[in-house]
């Protein structure tokens, strides 16, 4: 280096100001109020804001109200059911679209999948609501046309529940399915060459080469919707209605129902740390297993 | 190459055969679930409101109307909502990348004293999830005199270390001589990261601002959160109230379907003409999303 001391440090101070807004962005907007969300945990805040410390009376108090246990057990559920019932779909479409020989249809059939993907809570529970309305929806007009009862979706306890878990799957299938389409891309022609000379039919190209192939992926997905399940929140908000409330309810809206709501600031804090402290558990195990952020 | 395409060919017996058939039929159905919601949409909102309200499956117009779109657009406010989204999302996204860029420049200096620091501090609120602390949060927002403004929205989110690691990443990939000869030639930091490493970092930053756009366009949670004025809402926000509401219990909302089914055209229409240019840099951004999410 050509620069002499004085050099540097006037080069280090100019990258050290490049970076400032990030540092005071991070300070102000995550680790601030990162901080002040377990501080508030601890105490009340009575009206006009003045708080005082309560020990963890907010934890005892969140662990002995039912509802707490009754969200708990609703994201387990749906996030569960997301994690299972969505496992496979994707890969399938994966498998499927890779054997497609023709471009066009394949480009097609990526594209279609993937769209929804893109679209808000907001646009799909619009969409879904209308094709799920008691009346006048695509799916109970043609219940009613074969002779069959309406079915009301979105406020029967077992169907709301239900569509929580599928509407996501719906959503994230496509986007799924190129991620694994991605990794089979990636993997050695030169193995399917030697099955091929064993005589493997497609088929059994695909079982015994392609789907253990994909097993670090599938890992990664998995471990992406396990975090995932945590942060549901959105689709919630928007699809839940009074009586399925009670069924559909999970910890992020229940979060936001005490604390914005309601008020309940130190409760609602007291959950959300609780809820945090899951998270970095899995997310400690997820990026051990991972090896993701090992590179610095 | 076309050798063992050919022998791929050869090789096909019937088992393959009927392997391929039933690989099509299942990517057909899968096909299906996407497109006949989204054809119901379209189909409806451009009906007549008597048309649209009539029972049975409409799978096609029922007289070709554009009164839908005229009646949300005009008539409920989805112009305005409309605007205040694309202010959000056009300034956020700018800002996300700009300040994402200047990151990832910083942290590939490897001399630089504390930079370590400067990465752990910046990668760990990736753990972070910011559901998590949105009640503290409002309260800042709120300290600061931000709630109810389109800075508030824009400010959410503004800095990500998912976006901040993605250009790092790209950035290493700039060759360091030709930074090295620059600074020797008396370039500032700042023009080197100008001239040489953002035109260099093209695909990175189309692959940010792609996917920082479709959040921000979607953007749900901070828009409830800080927003309370309806002027200052978003569409995604005014589309709810017209299109959840009522619907679950009864039919006896006073909108009718081909308005609400139109105001879903209109929030994804900019997101479809999007998408062409966002499959280039699909495998990228896939893989960005994939630690986002």
């Amino acid at each position: 280096m050509n620069l002499g001391m004085s050099g540097n440090m006037r080069r280090y101070a100019w990258l050290y100001v490049m970076i400032l807004p990030i540092i005071v962005y991070l300070g102000l907007f995550v680790y601030y109020p990162l901080v002040q969300g377990v501080i508030s945990s601890f105490q009340e805040t009575k009206l006009l804001g003045a708080t005082s410390w309560v020990g963890t009376e907010n934890y005892r108090t969140a662990i002995d109200t039912p509802q707490f246990w009754q969200v708990v057990r609703n994201t387990l559920l749906i996030g569960g059911g997301i994690i299972l019932l969505g496992f496979f779909p994707p890969i399938m479409v994966a498998l499927a679209l890779n054997e497609v020989m023709n471009i066009a249809f394949k480009k097609i059939a990526q594209t279609t999948v993937y769209i929804p993907h893109l679209f808000s809570w907001v646009v799909i529970a619009g969409m879904w609501m209308y094709i799920l309305a008691p009346s006048g929806g695509l799916v109970n007009e043609f219940i009613k046309s074969v002779g069959g009862e309406p079915i009301r979706f979105f406020t029967s306890i077992g169907w709301a529940r239900s569509l929580m878990i599928g509407l996501p799957i719906w959503r994230d299938m496509g986007y799924y399915a190129i991620i694994y389409l991605a990794a089979i891309t990636s993997i050695s022609p030169s193995l399917y060459e030697a099955a091929r000379v064993d005589g493997a039919s497609r088929f059994q190209q695909t079982w015994q080469i392609t789907l253990p192939m994909l097993k670090p992926t599938m890992l990664v997905v998995f471990m992406l919707n396990t975090l995932g399940m945590l942060r549901i929140f959105d689709q919630i908000f928007i699809m839940r209605n009074p009586v399925s409330k009670r069924y559909v309810d999970v910890l992020m809206t229940y979060v936001y129902d005490l604390g914005i709501t309601q008020g309940k600031i130190g409760l609602a804090s007291a959950i959300s740390v609780m809820v945090l402290g899951a998270t970095l558990v899995m997310t400690a195990i997820v990026w051990t297993v991972t090896g993701f952020g090992k590179e610095e | 190459m076309s050798e063992s395409r050919q022998s791929e060919f050869v090789h096909r017996t019937l088992g393959d055969r009927i392997y391929q058939i039933v690989v099509i039929v299942m990517l057909l159905l899968a096909m299906s679930l996407m497109i006949i919601p989204f054809w119901n949409v379209v189909a409806v909102a451009f009906s007549t409101p008597l048309g649209s309200m009539e029972s049975g499956v409409i799978l096609w117009p029922r007289g070709f109307s554009l009164n839908g779109f005229q009646i949300i657009w005009k008539n409920l406010g989805l112009e305005r909502a409309f605007l205040n989204s694309v202010i959000v999302t056009f300034f956020g996204t700018i800002a996300h990348v700009f300040l994402a860029c200047l990151a990832g420049y910083v942290l590939i200096q490897k001399d630089l004293p504390g930079r370590r620091l400067l990465v752990g501090f910046i990668l760990a609120t990736m753990a972070i999830p910011g559901e998590l602390i949105i009640i503290p949060l409002f309260v800042v927002y709120k300290n600061l005199g931000l709630l109810n403004s389109l800075f508030a929205l824009i400010l959410s989110g503004m800095v990500s270390g998912f976006s901040i690691l993605l250009m790092r990443n790209f950035f290493m990939g700039v060759p360091f001589d030709l930074a090295e000869s620059a600074r020797i030639d008396g370039a500032s930091d700042f023009r080197i990261f100008r001239s040489i490493y953002l035109p260099l970092a093209k695909a990175g930053i189309a692959t940010i601002a792609l996917f920082e756009m479709v959040g921000r366009w979607n953007m749900f949670l901070p828009v409830i959160l800080y927003i309370n004025d309806s002027s200052k809402y978003t569409l995604q926000v005014v589309l709810r109230s017209l299109v959840t509401e009522n619907q679950g219990n009864s039919g006896t909302s006073m909108i009718t379907p081909n308005v609400q089914m139109a105001g879903i055209l209109i929030a994804v229409i900019p997101l479809l003409t999007l998408y062409p240019i966002m499959q280039r840099y699909f495998v990228k951004g896939i893989s960005l999303g994939a630690v986002k999410e």
